[in-house]
């Protein structure tokens, strides 16, 4: 058995030299082929005034009668920008002109530049066309154009009340100023008054005070029904 | 906002002075003004000395018990249809009979204009003042 081993080792090398040899020819060939150049077919064009007979046999993309079709290019819609370059604000000047023609509710509640107007603290009484009036400790006023409002704060059967209100709603029949705050209020928003240290409970003696000089004065009762509380 | 579990006042004479809200009727949102609400009294309200033995004024519901009641007052603040806010300082209401009867004969507060447009005219002429 010893005796064959180096004979069959060596015949196992010959068979593996040989199927190398296999190997590496189809590998050299192949790269024999790569290296060989040749131009790009060129596209043959083509021919001029080619008869109709046979456009039938070219292929559908280059028959004459089968160009892409032009895509049709709307124009933009009217930009609504140049119709109107702020609509908020000619909506907002076009109804105050219908609602306060006179500009009067605006300057009264126009605290940044009108002197003689409405300040917070003041005591309001408002009128309404619909509805009992209602009269309150003015905590803000919020300028916003036609949404402009104030709140009135007052305690009615010991029930602290609040109220806001749109200055330019056509409910709005009157605002009048009962009675003006003493000292200039140094915050432009008197949410503190809520607190039961800072609040002023009811204004309605106040209001009642003052509706009675009126009636006294102008010699006529004013509209609504008189509160007391 | 009046929902599961918000104590409200009770302004009627109806013997009861706080109420817890345990259910908001014909809604899935919290209730506001002039909604039905089902309350269960918490305390009672103390008529003079003798709040046991009946003189005259006899409480007519007691602590415990499980009644209907209509919203009147609320905190959160409500929008009118001119754009107004109203808003009260408390939460309260008014204790009514199945029927929709208000159970007290007097009210003592400001209820809600909202009533109004709700249907609840006999809350609206007990009550002293509608804001």
């Amino acid at each position: 058995m010893a005796a064959f081993s180096p004979m069959l080792r060596q015949l196992g090398c010959v068979r593996s030299s040989l199927r190398t040899r296999e190997l590496v020819q189809p590998q050299i060939a192949r790269r024999a082929l790569s290296t060989v150049y040749s131009a790009r077919p060129q596209p043959t064009p083509l021919p001029e005034k080619l008869p109709e007979a046979f456009l039938s046999q070219l292929p559908q993309r280059l028959r004459p009668d089968q160009e892409p079709k032009k895509l049709k290019i709307y124009p933009p819609p009217p930009s609504t920008r140049a119709v109107c370059r702020d609509p908020i604000a000619t909506l907002t000047t076009s109804q105050l002109s219908v609602l306060d023609p006179t500009s009067e509710r605006k300057k009264l509640f126009d605290y940044r530049r009108n002197p003689r107007s409405v300040k917070v603290g003041d005591i309001l009484r408002v009128t309404f066309k619909n509805g009992d009036p209602f009269s309150g400790v003015c905590l803000s006023i919020r300028l916003r154009g036609i949404d402009t409002s104030f709140l009135l704060r007052n305690e009615l059967t010991r029930t602290a009340v609040e109220m806001s209100v749109k200055l330019f709603s056509p409910n709005v029949k009157s605002v009048e100023i009962v009675e003006r705050t003493a000292t200039r209020k140094r915050r432009a928003r008197l949410y503190y008054m809520r607190q039961r240290k800072h609040d002023v409970r009811s204004v309605e003696g106040t209001v009642w005070h003052y509706l009675r000089q009126k009636t006294s004065v102008t010699g006529q009762v004013s509209g609504g029904r008189k509160k007391k509380n | 906002m009046i929902q599961l579990k918000t104590m409200l006042n009770c302004i009627d004479n109806s013997g009861a002075a706080l109420v817890e809200c345990v259910n908001v009727l014909k809604k899935k949102r919290p209730a506001t003004i002039g909604d039905r609400i089902v309350v269960v009294v918490q305390k009672q309200r103390s008529f003079g000395p003798s709040d046991s033995s009946g003189s005259g004024i006899a409480n007519k519901v007691r602590r415990g018990d499980i009644r209907h009641a209509v919203v009147v007052r609320v905190k959160k603040e409500m929008q009118r249809a001119d754009g107004s806010l109203v808003k009260f300082e408390d939460n309260a209401c008014v204790l009514v009979h199945k029927s929709g009867d208000p159970i007290g004969t007097r009210l003592n507060g400001v209820v809600g204009a909202e009533l109004r447009g709700k249907r609840w005219s006999k809350i609206l002429s007990l009550a002293p003042m509608h804001v």
